[in-house]
């Protein structure tokens, strides 16, 4: 890492402002090095991610994210707003798969307040949850694949992740942002069809995961681009706060559904997918073993989901003591989100902290960057998955 | 109807092996947005493309290679007669010589509209999705839509860019695609320029694009478009190497460079099969050269944005992107030509040796520079010295008998002697006057041609079409490993088939039998993802 990418806002060139992309620096009496401005519109950034990016040839020597340009003032919003009202903003951060990003809130909330949460309710949202995990990897092949050149496997996750937000859709009135989950359990019942239609959509879907893999994870080009490419070191990844399947992917298991369960997890059993490679091979291997994974809780949640109401027909005041606050995470498609909540007594909480994964993901992007080649610091970018709602807020 | 209404919206569960197109249909139905089979659509997309692909192509090369030299000669069947010239006379080749490139540019243009039409068809059936479906009959007017809207748009060129230069690059690279179309035989007879070392001209007019490419990247003043054009710089030159080896071994084994007797030579045995290797690596640098998925570094898009051709807008674009469909037909028609036995087809008679001087078919070609020749004397030895018997032949008069109008075409010179003569009579007793059956059907007519040139344009599109079958499935390499595939895979590779041409030239049943061997090997380490390093090197100042 060169000195200048550990001070990002310090980034040295002659005329003076780090925003000018046209400057070319001049590092080590070396006048090859080239200041290349990816971003904010540029198809690999997934988004509106800017990254200045010194590249020497095709090696990068430097790579620098500019974040911001997505910030919607989430946090501040929420605490001028009561607490049922924050809800539909947390489905506007991380917006592949909206309905996880409602569950830390409730559960703080429900904790801060003791409110049982109905079994049957528990089901429900760990259902869902899992099912908006398969939509968002989905998004990732697409996009990945894309970054990597190949157009066929985006439309083909499309294709499939369709279906599951036609469910969600059919369920919760909303395709990606469906304000579904509340305190208390979730909105409203959901579809009479509901648990049919995802056993079947499952059913086809796994016949078509070999056909992703093979696509992907199997074919030689893929590996040839990925294996051995944007090495985190595990003990990096955790410095920077790196969770998820980004972590995973470092061969450290830690995941919230199994280290800190919360709904229906500790009744279902599943697996942790580690893998040891540390590369962008090694992250997409794990998010392809978390299909399986996910299948199979969802499987399960849905043989075991108990009769009754998944929501309570009358809740306490929303209203926790002032001084009271709570942290709770859960683990989303992206890794670790948690939600931190300060109230003050009044039907509105006085500070709401968000901690979302990408934001940590992305302090690493430099560190696996630098020193690799251009094409790799996109596959780079891709492999981390991130999402710029999320990482802006 | 609502969505939750719509019993029809939700997939029985027996049915979910197939829930695809349903499940899109409806979707569609539901957003009001068309009521289309996209099967139905594809298919009748399918038929109306290829009858205009086939019918267009070949209305374009009958004009020019059947009605517009019978208009110059006197070869029309009709009470006016044209212009009377003589073949391959000095005015002749002037006026055809002038005709040529707007006829070759209609075809390239034809072939390059529909082509375009096709493969987005094509793609979308792969992925699963309609492709257009709105203007003409299942969207078969959209490329000429999209052609109308590229002219119309401003010519405009920012202000940064190097400006005589950023002009130049698409021409040069359009007029290099352009180019090839001066070589490729149709059918017998059937060339534009019938050049004797063709296969040297197709390497040089093909170097020509990777001048404009990486001039287009360095003239814009822009990052992007200068790494895609340094990347398509590296790309080309190199891939150029063993694709050039590759013909050369074609050159060796048919023992000649004119791309008609190339042809002409695989009439047995097509050249796919006794020079496997350089088929390999023609195919494989082919895709190279048409800067195509997996080897479209120079124009990333979510690397480079657009790479070279990231600051050009309207018909400068039009140029770029209409070269890349030429040259997407061109290169599988090459290909058709070197390996594939050309107009050649297994149940299909072959034409006769010396068809390029018989009755009707006369070849309008025009004899330009490049003749010299020397490896031309072994494979085809009766047939050269017959042509050169032909071409001393008078005009009008042998032996007091008078020829025919329609025999003219065979006479080139004014002068004749008795050999000459001797072999008139005995051409004209043994050829009498064609019947209608051999005007229409006999060697050289035009139905025959016809049939040859389709043979030959299915065979360009079924390698388009093997093309974009990978298009549509790999991801891209990454610059060091296509460096990597050409110079420690293909161009030793591409040695050692040369070396094994020569040897199947000699010894046809070893050569051929190493060749399938080593070729077959190199697939298949290939397909196992031999010669991509695994990673990049990490690098850390």
């Amino acid at each position: 890492m060169t000195a200048v990418a550990d001070k990002p806002n310090n980034a040295r060139n002659t005329s003076g402002s780090v925003m000018n992309p046209t400057t070319v620096e001049r590092v080590a009496g070396r006048s090859d090095e080239m200041l290349l401005n990816l971003g904010p519109q540029h198809p690999a950034t997934h988004g509106v991610l800017r990254v200045l990016m010194g590249v020497d040839g095709e090696r990068v020597t430097k790579a620098i994210p500019h974040i911001g340009y997505l910030h919607r003032n989430h946090e501040k919003l929420e605490e001028v707003r009561t607490y049922p009202m924050c809800i539909p903003y947390t489905d506007r951060m991380d917006y592949v798969s909206g309905m996880q990003n409602e569950l830390p809130l409730c559960l703080a909330v429900e904790e801060m307040l003791g409110i049982e949460v109905p079994e049957r309710a528990k089901y429900v949202r760990t259902i869902l949850f899992e099912l908006s995990r398969i939509a968002s990897h989905m998004v990732w092949i697409g996009t990945y694949m894309l970054d990597l050149g190949a157009i066929t496997p985006f439309l083909y996750a499309f294709r499939d992740r369709e279906m599951i937000l036609d469910i969600i859709e059919e369920t919760a009135g909303a395709r990606l942002l469906p304000n579904y989950f509340t305190y208390g359990g979730v909105r409203r019942d959901h579809h009479p069809r509901m648990m049919q239609d995802i056993l079947e959509f499952l059913t086809w879907f796994e016949r078509k995961l070999p056909e992703y893999e093979a696509l992907t994870i199997d074919a030689p080009v893929f590996q040839a681009r990925t294996v051995g490419v944007g090495v985190l070191d595990p003990q990096l990844a955790l410095n920077h706060g790196v969770t998820g399947p980004n972590l995973r992917g470092s061969g450290i298991g830690w995941d919230l559904r199994r280290d800190d369960p919360y709904d229906a997890y500790p009744h279902l059993d599943f697996e942790v997918c580690v893998e040891y490679g540390c590369d962008a091979y090694s992250r997409s291997r794990a998010r392809f073993r978390e299909f399986r994974e996910s299948i199979k809780i969802i499987r399960q949640a849905v043989n075991q989901c108990p009769k009754g109401g998944a929501y309570l027909p009358k809740l306490p005041r929303l209203k926790p003591v002032a001084g009271m606050e709570r942290y709770r995470a859960v683990e989303i498609s992206r890794g670790h989100l948690g939600v931190h909540i300060v109230a003050d007594g009044s039907e509105k909480p006085w500070r709401v902290k968000h901690r979302s994964p990408s934001f940590c993901t992305l302090q690493a992007l430099a560190d696996m960057a630098v020193g690799s080649k251009f094409s790799d610091a996109i596959a780079i970018l891709g492999s981390i998955d991130i999402v710029l709602g999320e990482i802006d807020r | 109807m609502s969505i939750y209404e719509n019993k029809e919206a939700r997939l029985p569960l027996e049915r979910v092996s197939v829930p695809t197109d349903k499940h899109y249909r409806m979707r569609m139905k539901h957003h009001g947005l068309l009521n289309a089979n996209p099967r139905k659509s594809g298919l009748l997309a399918a038929i109306i493309g290829y009858a205009l692909l086939f019918g267009a192509a070949h209305g374009v090369l009958i004009l020019a290679f059947q009605v517009i030299p019978a208009l110059l000669t006197n070869g029309l069947p009709f009470p006016w007669t044209g212009f009377g010239l003589e073949k391959n006379s000095f005015w002749f080749n002037v006026i055809y010589g002038l005709l040529a490139p707007v006829l070759a540019f209609l075809f390239i243009a034809v072939v390059a509209l529909i082509n375009i039409l096709m493969l987005r068809k094509y793609l979308a059936k792969v992925q699963n999705r309609y492709g257009p479906l709105h203007n003409g009959p299942s969207g078969s007017l959209q490329t000429v839509y999209d052609a109308l809207k590229l002219v119309s748009k401003e010519d405009y060129t920012p202000k940064m860019v190097e400006e005589t230069i950023f002009t130049l690059a698409p021409v040069l690279v359009f007029v290099s695609a352009f180019l090839l179309m001066a070589v490729i035989p149709f059918a017998p007879g059937w060339v534009f320029a019938n050049v004797e070392a063709g296969a040297i001209f197709i390497i040089a007019a093909g170097t020509l694009g990777g001048y404009g490419v990486l001039l287009a990247g360095w003239s814009m003043n822009n990052k992007y478009g200068l790494m895609g054009g340094l990347r398509a710089a590296a790309q080309l030159v190199s891939y150029e190497v063993p694709l050039s080896i590759s013909l050369l071994s074609v050159c060796v084994y048919a023992g000649s460079m004119n791309l008609s007797k190339i042809v002409e030579a695989q009439q047995s045995l097509w050249f796919a099969i006794p020079l496997f290797i350089p088929f390999v690596i023609y195919l494989i640098a082919g895709l190279a050269e048409l800067k195509m998925t997996p080897f479209d570094l120079p124009e990333a898009e979510s690397e480079l944005v657009a790479g070279f051709n990231t600051e050009y807008g309207g018909m400068r674009f039009g140029f770029f992107f209409v070269a890349e469909f030429a040259e997407l037909y061109l290169l599988p028609a090459l290909m058709a030509v070197f390996f594939l036995g050309g107009w050649n087809a297994p149940s299909i008679p072959a034409p006769t040796g010396t068809f390029l001087n018989t009755w009707s078919g006369g070849a309008p070609t025009l004899e330009l520079v490049l003749k010299a020749n020397p490896m031309a004397g072994d494979l085809n030895a009766d047939y050269i010295v017959n042509q050169e018997d032909l071409t001393a032949f008078s005009a009008a008069e042998v032996d007091g008998k008078k020829l025919p109008k329609w025999r003219l075409d065979i006479t080139r010179d004014g002068s004749v002697d008795s050999k000459d003569s001797e072999f008139i009579s005995r051409e004209i007793a043994t050829n009498p006057k064609p019947t209608l059956w051999q005007l229409l059907f006999g060697p050289g007519s035009l139905i025959l041609n016809s049939i040859y040139a389709l043979i030959f344009l299915v065979k360009g599109a079924a390698g388009v079409y093997f093309y974009m079958w990978i298009r549509a499935t790999l991801p891209r390499f990454r610059d060091d490993q296509l460096m990597e595939l050409c110079w420690k895979g293909l161009i030793p590779l591409s040695l050692v088939g040369l070396l094994l041409a020569a040897v199947s030239r000699l010894i046809p049943a070893v050569g051929i039998t190493i060749s399938i061997l080593v070729g077959g090997t190199f697939i298949v380490m290939i397909a196992r993802g031999a010669f991509f390093p695994t990673s990049s090197k990490q690098v850390k100042a």
